[in-house]
């Protein structure tokens, strides 16, 4: 459910929680998102930062410029008069990723957790296919590709970009795995819940693995121009369009960017509307798959 | 500037309060676990309270000083020797160039800070000197200490050897390994069930082996859930502590199923798992200090209670505490 009037909690002496609902729906990352750059733009003085995520945003203030009751009712205040999310209209800039569906990496890690970990554990891709009644891995590869994705919050790992699909038509739900893998491949494509994610490095992880994209998205030592100074590509509110490609086009992207030669393919002059956005979906028959 | 000769277990470059500004893309502020003791350092040398010091965990490092310095040691006491003879913590003293500063295990509490006048310099990575090792940002080449490293200190402002504190001003490192430690209730307290909450507060909890700067595990009772844990819809997650992914305080006391974990200075920004309550910064410091198998018993303190006992050790980490 959305809420009326979102709800307030304090997270000790300097966070506060504000929760817009307590379901998974885009509506409610929007509203946090647009809450985020009203914050950034200074909207209330001693608010330090905000963190928008998919039904709550996590606002840090400095308790000496702001009280925890003035900080809630200024809120309040900001977020009525920012109106409902139709309104909402922000930059958004689209990534286009080529993405190695069904590769021998993620296949390597999953192979090696059902060696070592768990031997029940399906393969991934046909595991994801079964439950969301899917015809068989290729479609998978459709309808996973099928869609712009909405990075709706950043965190976890500093660059981790949590992933909604905008197209309803290619939502996708997977239960994490459990106990958790001990190491995942940088770059694997994966999904948990109902979001998609890149693996920004190598690291321990629960989403179930079906792709890799050879673009980093995390750049420690600052060689890419397109990270604009910064370790992490992405921005909450971006957009990514996975693109599929084969062995051939995943190693000479592998080259370039070990060279450090590759140019990430960015359109920056598009507006994400939230009222636009809601009328296409409207149209669509969702119960229909790519 | 010094030269590490041992870099002991775990010595890392951190500012205070950190790398702040960056949580929305996953950065958490890292900075000293008990930045009481870490500011009384930085105040004792004549140091700015941005300024780098160094936090040294359980077994401090052996450094030889390449210049003439002044330096103060705050916080564990890990036995300090300077060309193996005693030296005093919590206050400002002079180092010689050739002189060699050794520091051993903490015989209480867990963690020494170390300032030098001038500040110690470092890679700048997001406005912050503070070593964010998971990552690889911060301090020398984002990692703490290696063997060999020549580290370098700023420019000093002034000679301020012989500066000591008042006692009062010092942060009471617990030393009878039980610790009572400050918490406010949320952000999702209406998770637990009344029983669950009865229990957390009067039960004694041990602190795990399995804790470091990111999150500190605790030992205790199970803990049971209100309703809204069990009617929630399906997306929250199959666990009663699971939640719809949010964004998590630092010092969220964090329930990874049935285990809590405080998340801490390093910690992750956001996650699937509800956060019943939050150690406010006041308290931060302990679990800075507190060590593997030491009992913490929490108490409830309001957000306005929590918010005056941080203003109380700031004022007690200015110019006011020191006696010269």
């Amino acid at each position: 459910m959305i809420y009326d009037t979102p709800k307030f909690s304090p997270g000790g002496d300097r966070y506060i929680l504000i929760e817009f609902g307590n379901e998974m729906n885009l509506d409610l990352n929007f509203k946090g998102q647009n809450l985020a750059h009203a914050l950034e733009d200074g909207a209330i003085e001693g608010v330090i930062e905000s963190a928008p995520c998919f039904a709550t945003t996590l606002v840090h203030y400095e308790p000496e410029i702001i009280s925890y009751n003035d900080l809630k009712k200024q809120l309040s205040l900001l977020m009525e008069s920012l109106g409902s999310s139709e309104n909402i209209e922000v930059d958004s800039r689209l990534f286009y990723f080529p993405t190695f569906y069904l590769d021998p990496w993620t296949e390597e890690c999953i192979n090696d957790y059902r060696k070592n970990i768990n031997s029940e554990k399906e393969q991934d891709p046909e595991f994801v296919s079964r439950i969301n009644e899917l015809t068989d891995v290729g479609q998978l590869v459709r309808v996973h590709s099928g869609t712009e994705y909405w990075a709706a919050s950043l965190g976890f790992w500093p660059g981790l970009a949590f992933m909604m699909p905008l197209d309803p038509r290619c939502r996708l739900t997977a239960p994490k795995y459990n106990p958790p893998r001990t190491w995942t491949p940088q770059g694997a494509v994966s999904m948990g819940g109902m979001s998609t994610a890149i693996y920004p490095v190598a690291s321990p992880g629960g989403y179930q693995l079906f792709g890799r994209t050879p673009v980093p998205i995390w750049d420690r030592e600052l060689r890419f121009p397109e990270f604009e100074g910064e370790f992490c590509i992405f921005r909450p509110g971006d957009r990514i369009k996975f693109v599929p490609c084969g062995l051939e086009e995943y190693e000479e992207i592998d080259r370039k960017v070990a060279e450090g030669s590759y140019k990430f393919n960015i359109v920056d002059y598009q507006k994400f509307s939230v009222s636009n956005y809601k009328r296409w979906v409207s149209t669509l028959d969702t119960s229909a798959r790519f | 500037m010094f030269k590490v000769i041992k870099s002991g277990l775990e010595s890392s470059i951190q500012d205070w309060p950190g790398r702040i500004g960056h949580f929305n893309k996953g950065f958490p502020p890292s900075g000293p676990m008990d930045s009481w003791s870490f500011r009384l350092a930085n105040l004792l040398v004549g140091n700015s309270s941005d300024d780098a010091g160094l936090e040294c965990q359980f077994i401090g490092p052996e450094l030889r000083f390449l210049e003439d310095s002044v330096i103060a040691i705050t916080g564990a006491d890990m036995q300090p020797k300077i060309d193996g003879k005693p030296c005093a913590m919590w206050e400002s003293i002079s180092i010689k160039a050739g002189q060699t500063i050794e520091m051993s295990y903490a015989t209480s509490g867990a963690r020494s800070y170390l300032a030098v006048a001038g500040g110690i310099l470092a890679d700048v990575s997001l406005g912050s000197r503070a070593t964010f090792d998971a990552a690889g940002i911060g301090g020398v080449g984002g990692h703490a200490l290696k063997d060999g490293q020549e580290i370098k200190s700023g420019t000093h402002r002034g000679r301020m050897f012989g500066q000591r504190l008042l006692t009062e001003s010092r942060p009471k490192i617990s030393t009878n390994c039980t610790w009572e430690i400050e918490v406010v209730a949320g952000p999702n307290d209406d998770w637990i069930d009344q029983e669950g909450h009865e229990r957390f507060l009067n039960s004694e909890w041990k602190v795990s082996a399995k804790s470091n700067r990111m999150g500190m595990r605790l030992e205790g009772p199970d803990w049971t859930f209100s309703e809204k844990a069990f009617t929630k819809l399906p997306e929250n997650g199959s666990e009663p502590a699971n939640i719809i992914d949010q964004g998590y305080p630092i010092g969220a006391i964090n329930l990874a199923g049935q285990t809590p974990i405080i998340l801490l200075n390093d910690g992750p920004s956001m996650g699937g798992f509800i956060n019943p309550y939050t150690v406010p910064q006041c308290s931060m410091w302990k679990l800075g200090q507190a060590r593997p198998g030491e009992i913490f018993k929490f108490k409830v303190i309001s957000v306005s209670e929590a918010q005056e006992k941080a203003r109380e050790i700031k004022l007690l980490c200015s110019d006011k505490s020191l006696v010269r």
